[in-house]
């Protein structure tokens, strides 16, 4: 644990180095190593055309602590440490579109040496050498840190990865109800969950935690649960968070995201504690179904669904005016009564993507109330969807 | 500027800082901030986005902003800086998605989307009082032989009188009643969305084949389609259709068929060719029943008195006395006893109408002009015909609406015997009965004194 917190007093320090014309940086990267340094930071930059140019621009640190990138666009912010040779402390800050375009066109081989002369950089590859003007980095904000981290726990960062990139799909797309916008994590009884919804669908994951004693919920927009999952390392994270802010702090990288500031709403009342009839299928069967049914679906992306208990069939149809219809017959494992459903199938489909399981279990509550999906056997995962009108 | 005013304030401190900073610098950092309060002890609160702001602003524009303030008033001591909802700032003029609406909301599920039909409005909750028996006798009717014995039934009467719910009971009925025949409610507002729809999608042929598959078609407020005449046309083709094929129709309005404007002739003979119902103002009787139903349906029995207090208060309409009856509900689960008469009597006083309070010269002066006459000739001892009518109906309005008492009505208006004014107000009121002309022009008064 102390090794973490080592890392924090590392991050919060801010380099004290004299930038004048005279001092300069000189440092020397392994291409490799630069190349994917550049890619992750790069996503942390403003991509809009901004006002303040630095927001744009990789932060490159050569100091004591070894060499760092550093980039932030006011929503989430990036300290990631990389491995190289120091040769002369400096600071620079660099245009990231120009620094990723370089970076994706060098190839694996040997090192690239940056020297930091006046207000340019030379970046010497091999037999090339480009010279880029730099930003002066006086206005590049200080990355803020949780100020009061009890909040904390330490998880594997491949998991948070998958849940963020899977599930972030279903938050809503608006910024009209920023909650929704976003992903709701909370943390109580040694569970992590997160959920997201749209108000059309809802997915909720859960994965245990090896420390059980801490307790919390915050909601993190889901775009930057997206940017943030891009740069996660698999090892273990130390997951960190206050009223405003989280952290997610590896042994060579911190990551801070802004929080949403909102309400979530309470989704449980909405999950149907009843069902009427249930359908368990093979996944492989649904997906090749569904994909074939989903071609027919009219402008509204509509495709009925029918459990058909006595004949033991599932069923997906779906009619479009100017090109045709289709219906798909699986046979399933069907308990209850007889139900037709229509949904929208990108909205089916999503579900794939949440769960690896062979067998999908599908649960209805009746005509205009919403259908439950499980994985058979995944206990992590469920996934609600709301029928379209009939 | 006015330092008390966080607004004011805000934007002298702005138009300073604007002289400090580079404009890239300005944007970025000062665009989404404000102050959020003056604190009483000289502390200025600057509500900033995020904690990249709030970190920024300590270390870089403290100093700045400080100064700045320090330089308007000695009176502010420090800034504070707070990290504020994301409600200020969201996004304002977002397209919303049209698509997406097609698919229910997760939390909106009382309402069943395939007949639109709420199954709170059921018969069982129902009141029936003299005010409405005639209106439930022909649903009644309706529901038995339905498409033959009164159709379309229309239904009308003023806002809170309980038209939604005796029409969308019928169709909840007619549901139970008749299982596989399809009922569809929708108010006029959707039908002329749906058809507009439509017509922009080029489906308008699909949105005559989906209206004409219901048995039972009910259709809220009609006085909206008003001047849509396009909409109109194609109702009228509905009903035609519907009509043929001896399917039910009914509509709810708040006015008679013949005295909805701007509504096409050959449409407003068809709503009225069956059965035209007015559900009138409920008695006291009702009222009564009313509350006492509503306070059961939450295993509540209120005192008499207390029910008799809340029906006298409120005539008229009765969603506002279901409003009364659940405050009363509210504080009856908040104390867990029911409330006395004089704290029922507290808590209702926000419903009590503050017309009452209107002046008499305004009365006057809506009159007046109401018949072109001289505001002035009103007070006068003239008993010329075109002013002693305007000045009797003054009279009238003042005893009836607002319950002045016959003297001072006098002595307001110019200062006559209180006789002259009961033998007035008698007058009105006898022709009111005979004289439908009266009686509609009375009723437009009441309208421009609202």
């Amino acid at each position: 644990m102390w090794k973490y917190i080592n890392i924090i007093y590392h991050f919060l320090l801010i380099p004290s180095i004299n930038y004048t014309n005279k001092t300069y940086m000189i440092i020397s990267i392994d291409k490799k190593i630069f190349s994917e340094a550049v890619y992750i930071v790069t996503r942390f930059t403003e991509r809009k055309n901004t006002t303040l140019p630095v927001l744009s621009s990789i932060l490159i640190i050569a100091g004591d602590d070894g060499i760092k990138m550093r980039a932030t666009n006011l929503e989430i912010g990036i300290d990631l440490k990389i491995e190289g040779e120091c040769i002369v402390k400096g600071v620079v800050a660099i245009p990231a579109i120009i620094l990723q375009q370089i970076a994706t066109s060098l190839t694996y081989e040997g090192k690239i040496n940056l020297e930091h002369i006046g207000d340019t950089i030379s970046l010497i590859s091999g037999t090339g050498k480009s010279l880029i003007k730099t930003i002066p980095y006086d206005d590049f904000p200080s990355i803020p840190f949780p100020e009061n981290p009890k909040n904390r726990i330490i998880l594997p960062g491949i998991i948070l990865k998958n849940i963020f990139t899977s599930i972030t799909s279903c938050a809503s797309t608006s910024t009209i109800r920023p909650e929704l916008a976003s992903i709701y994590i909370t943390i109580e009884g040694g569970i992590l969950t997160a959920t997201a919804t749209d108000s059309f669908r809802l997915a909720e994951k859960k994965i245990p935690l090896s420390n059980k004693g801490t307790q919390g919920k915050f909601l993190i927009p889901a775009k930057n649960a997206l940017d943030i999952a891009q740069a996660l390392p698999d090892e273990d994270i130390i997951m960190s968070f206050d009223e405003h802010q989280c952290a997610f702090v590896s042994t060579g990288c911190m990551l801070v995201s802004r929080l949403t500031n909102a309400v979530y709403p309470d989704y449980r009342q909405i999950i149907p504690k009843e069902s009427i009839v249930e359908a368990i299928v093979l996944r492989k069967d649904f997906e090749n179904a569904l994909k074939r049914t989903a071609i027919f679906s009219d402008s509204f992306q509509k495709v009925r669904i029918n459990f058909d208990p006595k004949k033991k069939i599932f069923s997906f149809f779906a009619r479009n005016i100017d090109i045709g219809e289709s219906s798909e017959t699986l046979s399933a494992n069907i308990s209850g009564s007889a139900l037709n459903l229509s949904f929208n199938h990108r909205y089916l489909s999503a579900v794939l993507a949440l769960t690896g399981a062979e067998s999908l279990s599908l649960l209805a509550a009746g005509i205009g109330r919403p259908l439950i999906i499980k994985g058979v056997g995944d206990t992590s995962l469920l996934y609600l969807v709301s029928p379209m009108n009939q | 500027m006015d330092k008390g005013n966080p607004r004011e304030l805000w934007e002298y401190v702005l138009t300073q800082v604007e002289l400090s900073v580079s404009s890239a610098n300005f944007n970025t950092w000062f665009r989404n901030s404000f102050i959020v309060k003056i604190g009483e002890d000289g502390v200025l609160y600057v509500g900033v986005p995020s904690q990249f702001f709030k970190d920024w602003y300590l270390k870089k524009f403290h100093t700045l902003l400080l100064k700045i303030v320090r330089g308007i008033s000695y009176e502010f001591r420090n800034i504070e800086y707070l990290i504020v909802k994301d409600e200020r700032r969201k996004a304002q003029n977002e397209v919303k998605h049209i698509r997406s609406a097609l698919e229910l909301p997760l939390d909106e599920f009382y309402i069943n989307k395939s007949d639109n039909l709420n199954p709170r409005y059921t018969f069982d909750t129902f009141v029936i009082g003299s005010f409405n028996n005639l209106a439930y006798v022909a649903a009644q009717a309706v529901l038995s032989r339905p498409g033959i014995t009164y159709n379309p039934l229309f239904i009308y009467g003023d806002t809170g009188r309980g038209k939604t719910h005796l029409i969308q009971a019928i169709g909840n009925q007619f549901k139970k009643q008749y299982q596989g025949r399809k009922v569809f409610y929708l108010t006029s507002e959707k039908f002329t969305i749906d058809y507009t729809d439509s017509v922009q999608a080029g489906t308008a042929n699909r949105f005559k084949d989906k209206y004409r598959q219901y048995d039972l078609l009910i259709m809220d407020d009609v006085q909206f389609l008003s001047k849509k005449t396009k909409t109109e046309e194609e109702l009228f083709h509905l009903f035609n259709t519907l009509h043929d094929t001896n399917k039910q129709i009914i509509f709810s309005s708040d006015r008679a068929p013949v005295s909805i404007p701007d509504i096409a002739e050959r449409l407003k003979g068809r709503l009225a060719s069956g059965m035209t119902i007015d559900i009138g103002e409920p008695d006291i009787e009702s009222r009564m029943a009313i509350v006492r139903k509503k306070a059961a349906s939450h295993d509540l029995i209120f005192p008499d008195e207390i029910v008799e207090y809340v029906a006298a208060a409120m005539s008229g309409s009765i969603r506002e006395l279901e409003g009364m009856v659940n405050t009363i509900i509210c504080h009856a689960q908040v104390k867990g006893c029911i409330p006395n008469i004089t704290e029922v009597r507290q808590s209702l006083r926000s419903f009590t109408r503050p017309q009452k309070n209107i002046s008499v010269k305004s009365v006057v002066d809506k009159v007046a002009s109401f018949y072109g006459v001289d505001e002035e000739s009103i007070y006068e001892k003239t008993r010329r015909r075109e002013v002693v009518r305007p000045r009797q109906i003054i009279m009238y309005i003042l005893r009836e609406d607002f319950n002045i008492s016959y003297p001072t009505i006098g002595t307001k208006l110019g200062g006559r015997d209180h006789t002259t004014v009961i033998h007035s107000c008698e007058k009105i009121k006898r022709e009111i009965i005979v004289d439908n002309e009266l009686a509609s022009e009375i009723q437009n008064i009441r309208t421009l004194l609202v």
